[in-house]
């Protein structure tokens, strides 16, 4: 497709909405959408603050949409640390210049070392203030896994860094940029996609009072769960391995929004409840935090609380 | 002339790593590799119930999370007293050797190719298949209508000597976008045993929780064929032609002349007789593995905590302001020397070692078919070759524990968890060798010290100012235009570092 100059774009635009049975006033609409697929998928820039990465390899695992695809026809990715062709001095160059024009979606993955800002550098800069920088200028913000959205295990009880979610961080610098958080270790890459897909094209997706899009985390994973009959005939499994509801394993799923049951992993292919594992809650925004609230209840007889969590 | 390089971000790897170069007269002199991001897992798994081990643990990366979930259920194994029944014992290794595929893979195509794949020369594309019209399509609308970031994330790249023919070119870059839906089949692979990926729920001492059932056999046959047809018709062949392209490679990036791996896939239900052997190489000498001999010195690193510590005696104290230090990695070392662990270190011990039959008339095989010999492997391209070679034989391997996996014979078996006890797990990441050492008291973890793949790869200069391999691999380097070190980013590449697992 050989770029178009303004007129013919226009040209092209009237053209269609006449062959789509569409009057000429929708010409500007068309003109728009086009615009976007031609000029301008959404500039967007992704950092990493104190991750593992895994929800950027979640996001690789997105189907139907590929990520590719995601990268060449939704958004223009100015930079992603793990995909970026740019090293060195020109990663910086180019996350500086996509700073300086602004406007992006600004997506974090990870948890933000503000009580010991060293603990994460990109060139000369600590993390949070590349942070900060970025925020400031970004037209909506995507806390995207459990690092960010809550902090996740770098936030967990003894942690030497201080480590803050991105929301709170924000807080805490005053940058009042919309903002979205998408939960999970990792992310679910449906998840990610169709957030950003619905922020592109239709705005602000509806949010609940954590900031999370209703579309995915409205119901607990309890509530969807393919044991729940064995929960209600009170069918409990009492090892790993067993049938019956995982709830006296430690189940996370009274605790833990999100629609894992429905939607399954990996194109499909599973869940963890599918495959016998006790939910852990990493969408949970207590996911890992407290030493002693374990993922599991088989070492219960040995808890404070004997084995009766309140 | 004397220059001072940095290279910092090093992007296309796994996370924060930068690499401070002094080169003289265009040729590297010395090299600081820098981890330049920090968690601090072993502080916080201290005071933990030991079951949240593997899950916490997992989550050092999202690369390699089965790797860390096997290394910590091998620990508690060892803790418990237990050893998974034959079902269980292949879930896993079927689970972590399709996650060394994906992984290499990844590495090849996401992470290194654009090293050696020129992007923008897709403007010129006259074929007709599908996805290198759409790219050609979208890299002009990008170059011709994006003021800013042009053709992001893929641009800009170095201006430096890719390839330049356009058929291996963009058939390489049409590979890469087929790569990405092969990783995503690996994925699914591992998820029919371990319930999702990354971070699987479904992996616990004892086995895993998943069950085998003639469907999930079936799968895993399918998918695990399309991985092997890529990796046969694709991905070998284009490391080979990739190297054809930069014989120069295959003379830099030695590295440090020492090889190490603990041995993984366990073949035995007693957990021994490991598919890829352990051991140690030391030029063309094979020794056995002593893990007494492994400590980690912290002089140069960012930590208060004593140096030259056996693991299991280990503390990680994170200190950011001391002096003279320059990474967040420690320095691994055994009896005393850096060591390389990887693909590399894993197929250079099984030539040696007589065990596994299937690796030294793979590896004679692919020297022939370059013309190569022995040495040529230990460099750039020798790295990349091995990983090839290494999913090719692991891809065979799984087709046989496949055939090995019996529906409705159990998966896991049941373990108490003592009061205290200790436990150590060795095993392979496709990134090398990986250990976990556990020390339980009063019901709670004590310590729990990690020593990771690319702790060795990357480290930092040890107490007695030995450079790490990488460090090492990089002396003597040509760099022709500092503004744009491609020879550099090529050598510290081929290690494929991983930084959230280095660090942890």
């Amino acid at each position: 497709m050989e770029p178009l100059n303004r007129r013919s774009f226009l040209t092209l635009s009237l053209r269609m909405a006449a062959v789509m049975g569409l009057g000429a006033h929708a010409a500007p609409a068309m003109a728009e959408a086009l615009e976007r697929i031609v000029r301008g998928r959404a500039p967007a820039l992704w950092l990493q603050g104190q991750c593992c990465s895994g929800c950027s390899i979640s996001l690789l695992n997105s189907e139907p949409l590929g990520p590719d695809q995601l990268l060449t026809r939704y958004i223009a990715l100015a930079f992603h640390q793990t995909l970026s062709g740019a090293t060195g001095h020109q990663a910086v160059e180019t996350v500086n210049q996509a700073i300086e024009k602004g406007g992006y979606l600004l997506v974090v993955e990870g948890s933000v070392p503000a009580g010991m800002p060293r603990a994460c550098m990109f060139g000369e800069e600590t993390f949070p203030d590349q942070l900060a920088r970025a925020a400031r200028r970004a037209k909506a913000i995507i806390a995207v896994g459990s690092c960010a959205t809550s902090g996740g295990i770098p936030a967990a009880e003894g942690n030497a860094t201080g480590a803050l979610s991105v929301p709170a961080f924000l807080d805490r610098e005053g940058i009042k940029v919309p903002r979205i958080s998408i939960p999970g270790c990792p992310a679910h890459p449906d998840w990610i996609v169709g957030t950003l897909v619905h922020v592109l094209q239709f705005g602000m997706p509806p949010l609940d009072a954590l900031g999370r899009p209703r579309a995915f985390f409205t119901k607990l994973i309890h509530d969807q769960c393919p044991r729940f009959a064995d929960y209600e005939r009170e069918n409990f499994a009492t090892k790993f391995g067993d049938d019956g509801c995982m709830f006296r394993l430690g189940c996370a799923g009274p605790l833990t929004h999100a629609d894992c049951n429905l939607r399954q992993w990996n194109g499909g292919t599973n869940t963890c409840i599918k495959a016998g594992a006790p939910c852990v809650g990493c969408a949970w925004d207590g996911f890992a935090a407290k030493r002693d609230f374990p993922f599991y209840l088989k070492n219960a007889q040995h808890r404070p609380d004997g084995g009766n969590p309140a | 002339m004397k220059e001072s390089i940095s290279v910092s971000p090093v992007t296309r790897i796994e996370g924060h790593l930068g690499v401070q170069i002094e080169t003289d007269n265009g040729r590297i002199t010395s090299a600081r590799v820098v981890g330049e991001m920090f968690r601090g897992f072993e502080q916080i798994l201290r005071g933990r119930d030991p079951l949240d081990a593997q899950q916490v643990t997992q989550r050092i990366c999202g690369v390699c999370p089965v790797e860390h979930g096997i290394a910590s259920v091998l620990a508690q194994d060892a803790a418990y007293g237990i050893a998974p029944p034959t079902n269980g014992r292949l879930a896993r290794n079927l689970a972590q050797a399709v996650n060394f595929i994906t992984s290499h893979i990844t590495h090849f195509y996401l992470l290194s190719g654009l090293d050696f794949v020129d992007v923008a020369q897709v403007t010129t594309y006259g074929g007709s298949d599908p996805a290198l019209v759409a790219l050609r399509d979208w890299a002009k609308s990008e170059l011709a209508n994006n003021p800013v970031n042009a053709g992001g994330p893929f641009l800009p790249q170095f201006p430096a000597q890719l390839i330049r023919d356009p058929t291996l070119n963009l058939g390489i870059l049409r590979h890469y976008l087929e790569a990405i839906e092969v990783r995503q089949v690996g994925h699914k692979l591992g998820a029919t045993f371990l319930g999702k990926l990354p971070h699987a729920a479904a992996l616990i001492p004892g086995g895993v929780t998943e069950r085998v059932t003639a469907i999930k056999i079936v799968s895993a046959r399918a998918l695990l064929a399309r991985l092997r047809t890529f990796i046969e018709q694709v991905y070998l062949p284009d490391v080979v032609a990739v190297a054809a392209a930069f014989p120069a490679y295959f003379e830099l990036g030695r590295g440090c002349g020492g090889f190490l791996a603990y041995g993984v896939f366990p073949e035995g239900d007693d957990g021994g007789s490991p598919f890829l052997p352990s051991g140690v190489v030391v030029g063309d000498q094979l020794q056995p593995l002593d893990t007494a001999a492994i400590a980690e010195d912290v002089r140069y690193s960012w930590y208060s905590s004593a140096s030259g510590r056996k693991p299991a005696q280990g503390e990680t104290t994170p200190e950011p302001t001391k002096a003279g230090a320059y990474s967040w990695l420690k320095a691994p070392r055994y009896a005393g020397r850096p060591m390389e662990v990887g693909s590399l270190a894993r197929v250079l011990v099984a030539y040696h070692d007589d065990r596994n039959p299937v690796v030294k008339p793979a590896v004679d095989g692919l020297l022939k078919a370059t013309g190569r010999g022995l040495p040529d492997l230990v460099s750039v391209l020798g790295r990349h070759a091995a990983r090839a070679l290494e999913a090719k034989l692991l891809a065979d391997r799984c087709a046989d524990w496949i055939e090995q996996l019996v529906p409705d014979q159990p998966a896991c078996r049941d373990f108490s968890i003592p009061a205290s006890g200790s436990g150590i797990g060795l095993t392979e990441a496709a990134r090398g060798a990986l250990g976990h050492w556990l020390e339980i008291k009063d019901h709670k973890i004590a310590n729990y010290q990690c020593v990771v793949p690319t702790t060795w790869n990357c480290s930092p200069r040890d107490d007695h100012d030995q450079p790490g391999p990488l460090e090492q691999a990089l002396v003597g380097t040509p760099v022709a235009d500092s503004k744009s070190p491609i020879e550099a980013a090529r050598v510290i590449r081929s290690f494929d570092p991983c930084i959230a697992c280095a660090v942890h």
